[in-house]
């Protein structure tokens, strides 16, 4: 088991150093083919482990390895800890199963761009992170992986450096990481302050000694890193902006690595936000007011892949939503569906960006469906599972996460109403996407552009995994059925369950789930019949409301505000120190001080002549100065 | 003690000293300026000599020693560079040599 997930976390590590060391000494083939093995044995690792975990009993299915200490500083230690549960087995099955598929589709999509090799390397180090992320046994390791991670997704969103769009995208996403990890790091000193420990366990445990500040802060340092690596508001500006990155990349940031970070280290720090029940109110809450922006801004997007990653945001609001009530099995099964269901989104996107050589504007695309049905059949699926159409995946997760709002109560059914209003938007903006892009008569752009890869809508290499997710996003929901059975709970139940007293509140009854089922799905096929009447069918004219479009466009003008409020005042602040202090005292004192040497040594430098006598001369003259003074002076 | 006073020693070497540092200061041959050095050594070891025999300490003596081994290893130096200089076929006038100029 212990071997299992060391094998898991390091063999990206390997693959990804092998393809550094090696440079130019591998085809650009071979780099990718490494890469793709390397991700494909941290799956297998993670199966191994799976399969072990499966085989014991539910009370020891949880098991550390310790490799030395890492760390150790007085009476804190801290140790390069593995920590193999179910909640860390289930995650690392996802990020190495679908980050397997996702990197075997960049062999084909990123064919004959600069720098392949750079490229394997960094995806291979960005699912390394990632395994670090999930697997570290201790909130230390944890943060380095969660550091990892922001570095990886920095160094892939900024992977075309010539295009200084994707480097200001790149900076963007890891100063908003960076600041998510300030307040992780944080928190991580007052657990350290006040317990002495980092390791899961021991810091739990501790936790009933803790005045209630101190745990309310720890969790609110935990919930600011939480919110700013999976891009909820109000640290979400760098997750739209971060699809200058290749679509690979995108799909790797957005299904497998680095958004679900956030719900994961909620989920696994529940005993803390247990105990701070505001914090959690405050999460759920969060993720309830992503979910309905992030759907609102959807719907005037024209750019395929914005569309989906703000889909990706509300998506995750509504992980967020259910951890935040204390539902984690349902968080972690949505984060599971939609894995599948966005990873099979973006691919396919890719694939139509791919054939439109490069273009992702949704209004130069259409009528798509006639060029690539198999593509749009993929597409089809996506967006009915994230549109949570039964039996598609995403309709049985999102199902359970709003049933478990509705048993919570009080504040749950305000959550449930934004979540309800959240499905009618998730159908709105899918479909129209859809639309876009399959249907109606194929557009010029399309017709003078279209070129097909040999007669096939994509290379092998790029149409199997969009495949394999296909099938993933049908089934994938059918693991835990509402009311018939759930193993997903059951097994993920010895880390998310603490205290069985909590569980009665968050467990919906068979009646609550049809309820919410029938009322989210008849509200998600109103969306979709609303689609397809503004752009399908065109019967009706989609309403202008330009106030209202233009504040979506704007993304609610949380950019133009952190301009205004962050970005504006440090310019002002920098520019007034460089005028009055920078350029003046600092720059003016160095100037003067060269300055001052320089006219020094030009005068010194005139009295050496080069002429022996000169020299001679003032020897004598030096010491008969000296000996007339010794004489007088006596 | 037999012999002149300390004085006269001290005068014939400065008189020595002084000719030496006139021979540095205004000939320009290297030659003759290595010369006048010489002249200048001798004074001091003069000097140092008269001394030692009006104190009675050998210490003087074998300074002037000293000196005078110091001065013969600098004499080969520069007699070395001199004939190094004409083989190069480079003027022999310290005057010339002024490439140190700041």
């Amino acid at each position: 088991m212990a071997v299992g997930a060391w094998i898991c976390l390091l063999a990206p590590l390997a693959g990804a150093l092998l393809i550094t060391l090696a440079g130019t000494r591998i085809s650009r083939r071979a780099a990718g083919l490494v890469s793709t093995l390397s991700v494909a044995v941290a799956f297998g690792g993670a199966l191994t482990a799976f399969f072990a975990l499966l085989g014991r009993g539910a009370e020891k299915r949880a098991e550390s390895t310790t490799a030395w200490t890492w760390l150790s500083a007085g009476e804190f230690q801290a140790g390069l800890t593995l920590l193999v549960d179910p909640l860390s087995v289930l995650m690392a099955l996802i990020v190495s199963g679908v980050g397997t598929l996702i990197v075997a589709y960049s062999i084909g999509y990123m064919h004959g761009a600069v720098e392949e090799r750079r490229y394997f390397a960094y995806m291979a180090l960005f699912v390394f992170s990632m395994l670090l992320l999930v697997l570290g046994g201790n909130f230390l390791l944890l943060l380095a992986g969660w550091g990892l991670v922001a570095l990886s997704s920095y160094l892939l969103i900024g992977f075309e450096h010539e295009r200084p769009s994707a480097v200001a995208a790149a900076k963007k996403a890891f100063v908003m990481n960076a600041f998510g990890d300030a307040a992780f790091a944080l928190a991580l000193f007052v657990l350290i302050f006040r317990t002495g420990t980092l390791d899961f366990g021991g810091a739990f445990a501790a936790l009933d000694d803790m005045s209630s500040t101190a745990v309310n802060l720890v969790a609110l340092g935990l919930l600011a890193g939480a919110v700013a690596k999976s891009a909820q508001i109000p640290l979400h500006t760098w997750l739209p902006d971060a699809m200058e990155g290749p679509t690979p990349v995108s799909a790797l940031i957005h299904a497998a690595t680095m958004v679900t970070a956030g719900v994961y280290l909620i989920v696994r720090a529940h005993p803390v936000f247990e105990a701070a029940p505001a914090i959690s109110g405050l999460a759920a809450g969060l993720g309830a007011v992503t979910l309905l922006a992030a759907g609102l801004i959807a719907l005037v997007q024209t750019d395929i892949k914005r569309v989906i990653a703000y889909s990706t945001m509300s998506q995750i609001g509504y992980m967020f939503l259910a951890a935040g009530i204390g539902a984690y099995a349902s968080a972690m099964f949505h984060l599971m569906t939609h894995a599948f269901f966005k990873a099979l989104l973006f691919l396919a996107a890719g694939i139509v960006i791919h054939a439109l050589v490069g273009q992702q504007d949704m209004r130069q695309m259409g009528g798509l469906g006639r060029y690539m049905p198999m593509t749009r059949i993929a597409f089809w699926i996506g967006a009915l599972a994230l549109a949570a159409i039964p039996p598609f995946s995403g309709f049985f997760s999102k199902d359970s996460i709003l049933a478990s709002a509705l048993a919570e109560g009080g504040y749950g059914v305000a959550l449930l109403v934004a979540g309800l209003v959240g499905t009618f938007l998730t159908a709105v903006y899918t479909f129209r996407m859809l639309f876009l892009v399959f249907g109606g008569e194929p557009s010029p752009f399309v017709r003078e552009h279209y070129h097909a890869h040999g007669g096939k809508e994509g290379p092998f290499s790029m149409t199997a995994p969009v495949a394999t997710l296909g099938v993933l996003a049908v089934i994938g929901g059918w693991i835990q059925v509402a009311g018939l059975w759930h193993p997903l709970s059951d097994f993920l139940d010895p880390i998310t369950i603490v205290d069985r007293e909590h569980l009665s509140l968050m467990e919906p009854t068979l009646t609550q789930d049809l309820v919410v089922a029938a009322i989210s799905l008849a509200l998600s096929l109103a969306g979709i019949a609303l689609a397809w009447l503004l752009w399908s069918a065109r019967r009706a004219r989609v309403p202008e409301a330009a106030a209202a479009r233009r504040t979506l466009e704007q993304r609610l003008y949380f950019d133009w505000l952190y301009d205004r409020v962050f970005y504006a005042p440090a310019v002002a602040v920098a520019n007034a120190w460089r005028r009055y202090v920078e350029d003046p005292v600092i720059g003016g004192s160095i100037d003067g001080i060269a300055g001052g040497a320089r006219g020094l040594g030009g005068r010194v430098g005139q009295a050496q002549t080069g002429l022996l006598r000169t020299y001679a001369l003032a020897i004598a003259l030096g010491a008969a100065l000296l000996t007339l003074v010794f004489l007088s002076a006596r | 003690m037999l012999g002149p006073d300390v004085a006269w020693y001290l005068g014939i070497a400065a008189a020595l000293f002084a000719t030496g540092t006139l021979g540095v200061l205004v000939r320009r041959s290297p030659l003759i300026v290595l010369l006048s050095l010489e002249l200048m050594l001798n004074g001091a070891n003069l000097a140092l000599i008269g001394f030692a025999r009006q104190f009675g300490d050998m210490g003087g003596q074998v300074f002037a020693l000293t000196v005078m081994a110091v001065a013969a290893s600098e004499v080969v130096v520069g007699l070395g560079l001199i004939v190094a200089m004409s083989r190069r076929r480079v003027e022999l006038d310290v005057d010339r040599m002024n490439r140190l100029r700041g």
